[in-house]
């Protein structure tokens, strides 16, 4: 078990492993992101990156094949993408579109493509593709009123593979309380609501769609009413089906869910400082799965 | 003085005598005031800014000259001719700027002479081409700017740098420095022997002063608390007196008036500027202790500078002086107090006695409006390369560089002197700047292209559900206001709408009637109308009737609030800069100077960023994110409880001397509103709302964070803390501020040393893989393919044993029993078996099972190993059938599934059994022939035509399946799709495990597929993210004053006046510089330079 101690010296608000499980990024309300490389229980600082001017909430590994590549959001209401080459770090662009703190970033399924999915606090969601020729093309959606706290792409649906593209789908989770589903529209060329879901009682803090892809689609929400909601789908159509993860409230409020790769394991974390997993039996309950030392 | 027009009088000023409190951020560290009082000028790292007191609500004007060190000191020419010139410290240079120049252009001099950083500039009080600089290298130059190479005179102490240089102001010969705690008096004619030594501070001098009226008397301010004040006529081993102060003592100068002087606090002294009389007269020595006067107290962090506005009548020879004090403080106010008469008669200054020399006029002019073009006069002939240099630097940084106007407005606050109410705390508007400032940011879609508080006038532009065919449609809209002098008392501003395209002037005028009746309902009532008038304009209903009663107009309720802020995003430059601003504070202050490159934005106001609703959610503090290859990070905070993180968190965003000040505007208000509006319990709030709670935090906290404003301010904050209401903090609406606070962060990485660090936070990398049905482990052993199936399973399923993993194996060996059971039954070949649909059913339950329990692993496995036999039962069949021809199929997956579905597809759609088998006929025939060379198809095809007519209720395809002589699928072909998915995501694990041979294996089974792309994976492998071109680095370039620049002027002949490119004389004493042949032509005729500066250069150095 690597351990790292106050490598920042300011709250710690996202720390991602990336693809291979041998780099660390951590970012923080020093305003910086720190890369280490894990090797084993050794771990080792091999950059710290500057640029944003606010705190940094998220980071997020663009998958291999599109190189070394991280995305930040910061409370400044930037998106920064991070290159390393030859042992270097630079940024290599400013996604700007948002006039708030962005408050999630997320690559998506690498089988569509560099995409990147931001959420902010002016209410929007913004998706950006990366082209090839160095342009980029946002497309700026309004989606929660207050602010949108959180996004995440679906898992690339391998329905049928032509239609791979046509099928990009993500959830975003606000502050009005909604859980929102969305999906690539060819015709508008671009993304409508396709289901809102109603259930949590405060703000969504963060929705997690499961990697699986597994018949069911499952989605996790969790909210400052300190429920965590497990919404899941049949066939990729039809109506969400709500099921509460426990049916009692958290001690505490929830902040983070994420899915272990197969979506077998969820892990849940708040504001009593505690991770707690969870798996889902075969009778379709969800059952503790233990809890995090610290 | 008959030229000035209307207004161009300190006597029209409309600040003098008033209190004034300008924000100007941006780490402004000195500061100067023209002699006319009208312009004060501020100098920081990015420049210097020109800003008009007489019109404060204009955005200054900005001299860029960004450089990587702080200024030390900046000083306005005192003398009425040279009124444009302003001298500020860039290291070991001293730049003259013009400000009659445009500022791409403004540098005049250069003065390079110390070779360390320079501390203080004084001009001499009777030449306006002289002026004396000091540095920490120890010297003392004073430079005759007619001949700016090199100083004229240069004295040095040996043993400490210099940081206080001022002349006398009788004695045009006399100047005095301060080093370490001596302070030496120098006489110009006597070289550089000193002419005294004063001796006598036991700690560092920091400010020189000599009397305005007396030659010989000097006062000296130290860190050693005292100020002495000497006669060096009467003796230099002693001052003449001593006053004692509790504080170290920053500046001290004698008052420009009367008989008193001014100290201000290095440190303490609750960051107030003391005003003493000195009419007390001790005994030569005595000490006394500081009996201050008046205080001018109301910064929150220590004075920088103070400095003196003087007016008077320019005709009269009586001393009519007026004086108003301008202080410079580290909390970036910039401030102006007036002075009153009961000061002037304690420190014996009679006014309007008669005076033998009537202070010098100055033209009352400011120098804030950049001048016109034809006035400056760039000399391209001297300073090409500069030029070129400078005029880039400005085109590229020009729209950058432009000062936020809007947030320069909400930063000034005016108030009258003799209001009673006390100047700083101000609840209610002032004037029209805070109006229009608070305006401008309630109501972000509305732009001010141009805003003239001192004139009245405004500019703005809007868009509002005015049109005429669709009310949905806004329409934009340009209007012009001007406001009457006596606004908003019974006098309502004028409006005029632009003529525009999509509104007619009927509209027009009936809008702008509508308009009028608003404002003229306000102003009567002697309110500010700006407000309704745009809600008006935005679309919403004034109600005139209701006004009478309405108490505070001005605060928007949340309905409005939240409902405009759905029509219009935040303006997003604000947000920025002002992160931009804070950043560059900091950096300032934390002397961790990791951005430059930030600090273009100077200005922003804090109340800027505080209007808007930020919802921004409370930060996490904890969290866990998978790892692909089953590793969970997790990071936590380290301070025990999270309520404690919470409240101390709270703290940041509520702290900073910014967020003292306003605790009263009306924007706060929005936020609390908006809380209640979102009203729901949580939890936080009891643990918040109990103050005894928060109450003991507060240590904790403020030793988390080590600020050392945070103690002082705290009071204040939690008096906001406990007005606002309680939901308010769970979500911090007050993080803008939050930002600055945190960015103190790595000054507390350097405090480190004094106390040990706390931990506050932790990452910890867990291994939770054993949790994951998918091991890496059975991946590389595991097979897809062997000679038989069964020996897959066999081979499989000890790979699962010796891995511990008893039912994974169990479930392999039942497969492979399963499989072993089927080949008999199939050698038997016979149809209606009843177990063939056990083992379907069986394999369902697998399926299931681990859909069920997640594990990606097996499906994929056994959608890889059930799929096979079917196929390979076909092929063997089909080699029976044809005996000697050998089975070099590759079946295709799909082919199963196309067949199956086709038939499907035939019962549900067609009722008569030759309608539902004549499909089926021309589905298979083409592939099968296609499929294999080696087989008939007429065999299986065949086959069907015997059947009898069979009730469409009753079929059984997979029964029929088995009876086309072919196996019966285990996987029920339908999901064929699903199964593929299960590969194909089992591919990807195995691509995170580096298992590039066994997944390549396993997509084998996908690729086949004709609707499968099999370049899926690496199709998009080119599109690496490559937008460089796209970043967009806002840095200014800055005008670079090299040293090179400096030297193409020094490479002047002073003979024919054109460069010197080839052979030259340089002087080794003067260092003037000439053509070889002019030298020549010179030195026939006389043996001094030719410059005039009187060396006499032949014999100085011989350059024959």
């Amino acid at each position: 078990m690597a351990t790292i101690s106050n490598a920042h010296s300011e709250l710690i608000h996202d720390a991602v492993l990336d693809y291979y499980g041998k780099r660390l990024a951590t970012c923080s309300s020093d305003k910086t992101i720190k890369i280490f490389e894990i090797e084993n229980d050794i771990h080792k600082l091999v950059e710290t990156l500057y640029g944003h001017e606010g705190p940094v909430w998220q980071v997020d590994w663009a998958h291999p094949k599109f190189g070394v590549i991280l995305a930040s959001c910061s409370y400044d209401g930037k998106v920064l993408i991070w290159k390393e080459e030859n042992g270097r770090w630079t940024q290599i662009a400013v996604h700007a579109a948002h006039s708030a703190s962005v408050n999630s970033v997320k690559w998506a399924p690498h089988e569509y493509g560099p995409f990147l999915l931001a959420a902010s606090s002016d209410g929007k969601v913004s998706i950006v593709e990366f082209k090839e020729n160095g342009t980029t093309a946002p497309v700026v959606l309004d989606a929660h009123a207050i602010g949108v706290n959180t996004a995440s792409w679906a898992s690339a649906a391998l329905q049928d593979g032509s239609s791979t593209l046509q099928e990009r789908r993500f959830v975003t989770g606000g502050a009005d309380n909604l859980v929102k589903v969305w999906k690539y529209s060819p015709e508008a060329n671009t993304y409508l609501v396709q289901d809102t879901l109603e259930g949590h009682s405060d703000w969504v803090r963060d929705v997690a769609w499961s990697p699986s892809v597994l018949l069911r689609s499952y989605l996790a929400s969790v909210s400052q009413d300190r429920t965590c909601i497990i919404w899941t789908q049949e066939n990729n159509q039809g109506p969400w089906k709500k099921t509460l993860l426990k049916d009692d409230k958290f001690p505490d409020v929830l902040w983070r869910a994420s899915w272990s790769l197969s979506g077998n394991i969820l892990a849940i974390s708040g504001g009593d400082n505690k991770v707690t997993l969870w798996k889902e039996n075969l009778e379709g309950k969800w059952e503790s799965a233990g809890e995090v030392e610290q | 003085m008959t030229s000035y027009s209307q207004g161009e009088n300190a006597y029209n000023s409309n600040t003098f005598g008033k209190s004034l409190s300008l924000r100007v951020d941006g780490g402004f560290n000195a500061v100067s005031i023209s002699p006319s009082g009208r312009d004060v000028v501020l100098a920081s790292r990015q420049g210097l800014f020109i800003v008009d007191l007489d019109d404060p609500f204009s955005a200054p004007r900005w001299l860029h000259h960004l450089t990587s060190w702080e200024v030390a000191d900046v000083q306005w020419s005192p003398h009425p001719s040279k009124s444009s010139w302003v001298v500020s410290t860039s290291n070991q240079k001293a730049l003259v700027w013009n400000l009659s120049k445009s500022s791409s252009n403004a540098v005049e001099h250069v003065l390079h002479g110390h070779f360390r950083a320079i501390t203080d500039i004084n001009f001499h009080p009777q030449h306006p081409e002289i002026l004396a600089t000091c540095s920490i290298d120890a010297y003392v130059h004073s430079w005759d700017m007619r001949s700016p190479k090199r100083a004229y005179y240069s004295a040095s102490v040996w043993s400490a740098g210099a940081s206080q240089v001022k002349w006398n102001y009788q004695n045009p010969n006399v100047m005095a420095s301060a080093h370490a705690n001596d302070i030496y008096i120098w006489d110009l004619r006597k070289g550089c022997t000193p002419l005294h030594v004063l001796k006598g501070h036991a700690n560092n001098v920091n400010s020189i002063d000599f009397s305005r009226t007396s030659e010989t008397e000097i006062m000296t301010s130290a860190n050693d608390g005292t100020v002495k004040f000497w006669d060096y006529s009467k003796s230099f081993q002693e001052p003449q007196r001593t006053v004692v102060t509790d504080f170290p003592v920053a500046k001290g100068r004698y008052l420009p008036f009367g008989k008193g002087f001014c100290v201000m606090p290095l440190v303490g002294g609750n960051n107030s500027v003391y005003l003493s009389s000195s009419v007390t007269e001790g005994e030569p020595g005595a000490m006394s202790k500081f009996q201050p006067i008046y205080v001018f107290k109301g910064h929150n962090d220590r004075v920088s500078d103070f400095l003196w506005r003087v007016r008077h009548s320019t005709d009269t020879n009586v001393d009519d002086r007026e004086f108003q004090l301008v202080t410079w403080s580290k909390d970036n106010d910039l401030r102006l107090w007036p002075v009153n008469e009961t000061t002037y008669d304690k420190v014996d200054f009679q006014r309007f006695q008669p005076v033998d020399h009537p202070p010098v006029n100055h033209e009352y002019r400011t120098f804030r409006q950049e001048p016109l073009e034809s006035q400056s006069l760039p000399s391209f002939a001297h300073y090409p390369r500069e030029h070129f240099v400078t005029n880039s630097g400005f085109e590229d940084s020009h729209d950058k560089n432009k000062i936020n106007h809007l947030a320069w407005v909400s930063g000034v606050r005016m108030h009258h002197a003799d209001s009673p109410r006390s100047l700083f705390d101000l609840d209610k508007l002032q004037n029209l700047g805070e109006e229009v400032s608070m305006i401008g940011h309630k109501f972000p879609k509305v732009i001010f292209e141009k805003i003239s508080v001192s004139t009245g006038t405004l500019t703005l532009t809007l868009c509002g559900p005015w049109s005429e065919q669709n009310p949905e449609d806004f329409v934009f809209l340009r209007i012009e206001t001007v406001f009457p002098p006596n606004y908003p008392r019974k006098s309502a501003p004028r409006f005029k709408i632009e003529e525009n395209r999509e509104l007619d002037s009927s509209r027009i005028k009936e809008i702008t009637e509508q308009l009028q009746e608003i404002a003229r309902g306000y102003t009567n009532l002697g309110k500010y109308c700006l407000e309704p008038c745009l809600r008006f304009l935005l679309g919403e209903k004034i109600n005139l009737d209701t006004l009478q009663e309405e108490e505070q107009l001005l605060n928007l309720d949340v309905v409005d609030y939240l409902g405009l802020n759905d029509l219009s995003s935040l303006e997003s430059s604000d947000m920025r800069s002002g992160a931009i601003s804070e950043e560059s504070r900091t950096s300032d202050e934390n002397e961790e100077d990791l951005d430059n490159k930030s600090s273009n934005d100077g200005f922003v106001s804090h109340s800027a960023q505080t209007l808007e609703i930020d919802s921004t959610p409370i930060p996490k503090g904890c969290g866990a994110t998978w790892a692909p290859s089953g590793k969970l990070v997790c990071f936590f905070t380290l301070e025990g409880k999270s309520d404690k993180k919470q409240q101390s968190m709270l703290r940041l965003g509520q702290r900073g001397p910014t967020s003292l000040k306003v605790k009263n505007t009306p924007e706060q208000l929005y936020d609390e509103k908006t809380e209640v509006a979102s009203r729901r319990p949580k939890r936080y709030v009891e643990t918040l709302s109990a103050s005894s709670a928060h109450n003991s935090e507060t240590g904790v906290s403020g030793s988390d964070t080590d600020s050392d404003t945070s103690s002082d301010s705290f009071g204040d904050d939690w008096d906001d803390i406990m007005r606002t209401d309680i939901t308010l903090r769970t979500k911090m609406p007050m993080l803008s501020n939050f930002g600055r606070s945190l960015a103190s962060a790595p000054s507390d990485d350097g405090k480190s040393n004094v106390s040990p660090p706390k931990a506050k936070n932790v990452v910890y990398v867990h291994d939770y893989s054993h949790l994951i049905a998918d091991r890496r482990q059975l991946a590389v052993d595991y097979k897809f393919t062997g000679e038989s199936l069964e020996a897959v399973c066999k081979h499989n399923a000890q790979v699962a044993d010796s891995n511990g993993l008893e039912d994974i194996a169990h479930c392999w060996r039942m497969v492979g029993n399963l499989l072993i059971d089927r080949e008999e039954r199939y050698n038997a070949n016979f149809g209606w078996h009843h177990t063939a649909r056990g083992d379907k059913w069986f394999v369902k339950e697998a399926m299931n099972y681990f859909e069920r329990s997640k594990n990606v692993q097996m499906l994929a496995m056994f959608s890889c190993i059930l799929m096979n036999p079917s196929l390979e039962k076909l092929t063997r069949g089909t080699g029976r059938s044809s005996l000697g021809e050998k089975n070099v199929i590759t079946f295709e997956c799909d082919d199963q599934s196309n067949f199956s579905r086709s038939r499907h597809q035939s019962v549900t759609s067609s009722l008569r059994s030759e309608d539902y088998f004549s499909p089926h006929h021309s589905s298979v025939r083409p592939l099968r022939s296609r499929l294999s060379n080696s087989h008939t198809p007429s065999e299986i095809v065949g086959q069907h035509s015997f059947l009898p007519d069979i009730k469409i209720e009753i079929l059984n395809n997979d029964g029929l399946d088995y009876m086309d002589g072919k196996a019966l699928a285990l996987l029920d072909p339908a999901d064929e799709p699903k199964y593929r998915s299960y590969r194909y995501q089992y591919a990807e694990l195995l691509f995170y495990w580096g298992l590039l041979i066994n997944r390549a294996e396993l997509l084998q089974f996908n690729n086949t597929n004709e609707h499968f792309p099999p370049e899926l994976w690496h199709h998009s492998s080119s599109c690496e993210l490559d937008t460089c071109g796209e970043t967009n680095y806002t840095g200014v370039s800055y005008k670079t004053l090299e040293n090179d620049s400096d030297f193409l002027t020094t490479r002047i002949c002073n003979f024919c006046e054109l460069q010197v490119s080839g052979r030259g004389f340089v002087c080794g004493n003067c260092q003037h510089i000439m053509h070889a042949h002019c030298a020549k032509l010179w030195w026939e005729q006389s043996d001094e330079c030719s410059s005039g500066c009187g060396c006499r250069c032949i014999e100085m150095f011989d350059v024959v």
